[in-house]
């Protein structure tokens, strides 16, 4: 301790207070001139915090996770509850259906049902299609070679997408149901009745000579119908929007925009030959009369 | 007998001499509300996005200075404040000294009127209060406008003076309670 008497230790901490003010008012005078040694005072404090603050950041971080995690098994607590009761109608639904499937199964042996053939389909990968006659059509690296063929239809992973026109050793060309040239019969889902879906080159096809008093309504779904043999019946292509009063479009399921793997599916429709009726005046085989054309123009091509 | 004509005779020799956990004692007691401060400045300047951070660490700082300063000088020395203040500057963005120098005024007008002051009540304490917070904050806001040369927007200023008087009941109710703790220990 520096000796001095009381009266003037008294004094000197008197004085304490006005120095420190001047000395604080000197550093803001000096740091105004000299920023850089401010700053590198500032980051050198910084520096040294950093690790607590790091510890401190972490903490808070802890904190919240753990926090998260409360609230999602409090969450979790009622999505188990709701879980539970749904799997309880789920099971009684899952015997009902058993149940339905025995009797669907008994029902179909005893009418002596003949079973559909399940369709034999190969997988592609589309390529972006620059040449060709139509304006949406696209290339499937899967050609004859792997069985695919003129007529076969083409879905993507949850709609109808189009059907294959033309074919070779490894590629086919598909015909995209929204392209102009693309003209299909389909059923109205809800009132079971048929129309013709028509391309124009926009993404949504019109709908088409409907009966005017089973109009389609708005949302229906639109599946394929087996009219000309073409398609079997039952494909989902879309669903039923107006974009006017009176001009109903089919909204497709399929992004035929951006398609990258489709389905080609030979449901053998082709085979289905009805037998030859004496008296019966032969119509041109559906099936012909809309690939026709088509290859006599290739041929003239 | 005659005085000892040593220095030491300067020393004030009513108490026994003290020992070395009775001194860390005292110490630690002395130092306690620099160091709350101190953790309240490195907390709030942690990277945690407390909703208000940049105004609420002025005013936890100006209120706790206030009170320690007119109740307790001895736990909140000048060099203490400046050295608080400093270390505010450093770690905040405001300009060097700037802090150092308002806390520095807060704690003089604290402690040169604190024997006025220990004699009003409480409402009375927290009015003064509420005139040194409001001149603290318009004082920072005027230095701002200096530095920068151009009249910036007040609303924050105030808004950090209304949460400065708001934040001081709180913990002067705090700050009561912790000194009757110590007061409890120092005379069982």
């Amino acid at each position: 301790m520096i000796p001095v008497s009381i009266q003037m230790r008294q004094a000197l901490g008197k004085l304490v207070l006005p120095l420190l003010v001047l000395l604080s008012i000197g550093i803001i005078i000096a740091g105004q001139a000299d920023r850089k040694l401010a700053d590198k005072a500032r980051m050198t404090v910084a520096d040294g915090l950093a690790p607590l603050w790091g510890l401190m950041a972490s903490a808070q971080h802890r904190v919240q996770a753990i926090n998260t995690n409360l609230r999602e098994a409090g969450r979790m607590a009622s999505e188990n509850a709701r879980l539970q009761t749904e799997n309880e109608n789920l099971r009684r639904w899952y015997d009902v259906a058993v149940s339905l499937t025995r009797e669907n199964d008994a029902l179909k042996t005893a009418l002596h049902w003949i079973p559909e053939p399940t369709p034999a389909f190969v997988t592609g990968r589309v390529v972006a299609d620059s040449g060709g006659i139509y304006a949406r059509a696209v290339l499937l690296v899967a050609g004859t070679d792997s069985g695919v063929h003129v007529g076969n239809v083409a879905l993507a992973a949850n709609g109808l997408a189009g059907r294959v026109t033309e074919t070779g050793a490894r590629s086919a060309r598909i015909l995209l149901i929204t392209d102009i040239a693309s003209r299909l019969p389909v059923m109205l889902d809800a009132s079971h009745a048929t129309a013709i879906m028509g391309g124009d080159n926009t993404p949504l096809p019109r709908l088409m000579y409907y009966a005017q008093d089973t109009r389609p309504i708005e949302g229906e779904r639109v599946v394929t119908s087996d009219q000309a043999g073409a398609f079997p019946a039952g494909l989902p292509i879309g669903t039923v929007h107006y974009l006017h009063p009176g001009q109903p479009v089919v909204v497709p399921f399929a992004q035929l925009d951006h398609l990258s793997l489709l389905r080609v599916f030979d449901f053998g429709q082709a085979l289905i030959d009805p037998p030859d009726a004496p008296g019966h005046v032969p119509l041109a085989h559906p099936r012909k009369t809309l690939t026709l054309p088509l290859k006599t123009l290739l041929g003239q091509g | 007998m005659m005085p000892d004509p040593s220095m030491s005779a300067w020393e004030p020799e009513i108490r026994p001499r003290q020992t070395v956990w009775q001194r860390l004692d005292h110490g630690a007691r002395r130092l306690l509300p620099s160091i709350f401060i101190a953790l309240i400045i490195v907390f709030f300047s942690a990277p945690l996005n407390i909703p208000g951070a940049a105004e609420l660490l002025p005013a936890i700082v100006i209120a706790t200075i206030f009170f320690w300063s007119f109740w307790r000088p001895t736990g909140m020395s000048g060099v203490a404040v400046f050295l608080l203040g400093l270390f505010m500057d450093l770690v905040g963005f405001t300009p060097l000294g700037v802090s150092a120098f308002i806390l520095l005024l807060v704690h003089g007008v604290a402690f040169y009127s604190r024997f006025g002051l220990m004699r009003l009540n409480f409402l009375l304490v927290w009015g003064v209060f509420a005139l040194v917070a409001a001149g603290a904050c318009l004082l920072q806001w005027g230095l701002a406008c200096l530095f920068r040369l151009a009249v910036l927007d007040i609303a924050p200023a105030l808004f950090e003076a209304l949460l400065t008087i708001g934040v001081y009941p709180p913990l002067s109710a705090l700050f009561s309670w912790v000194l009757n703790k110590l007061d409890e220990k120092e005379d069982p």
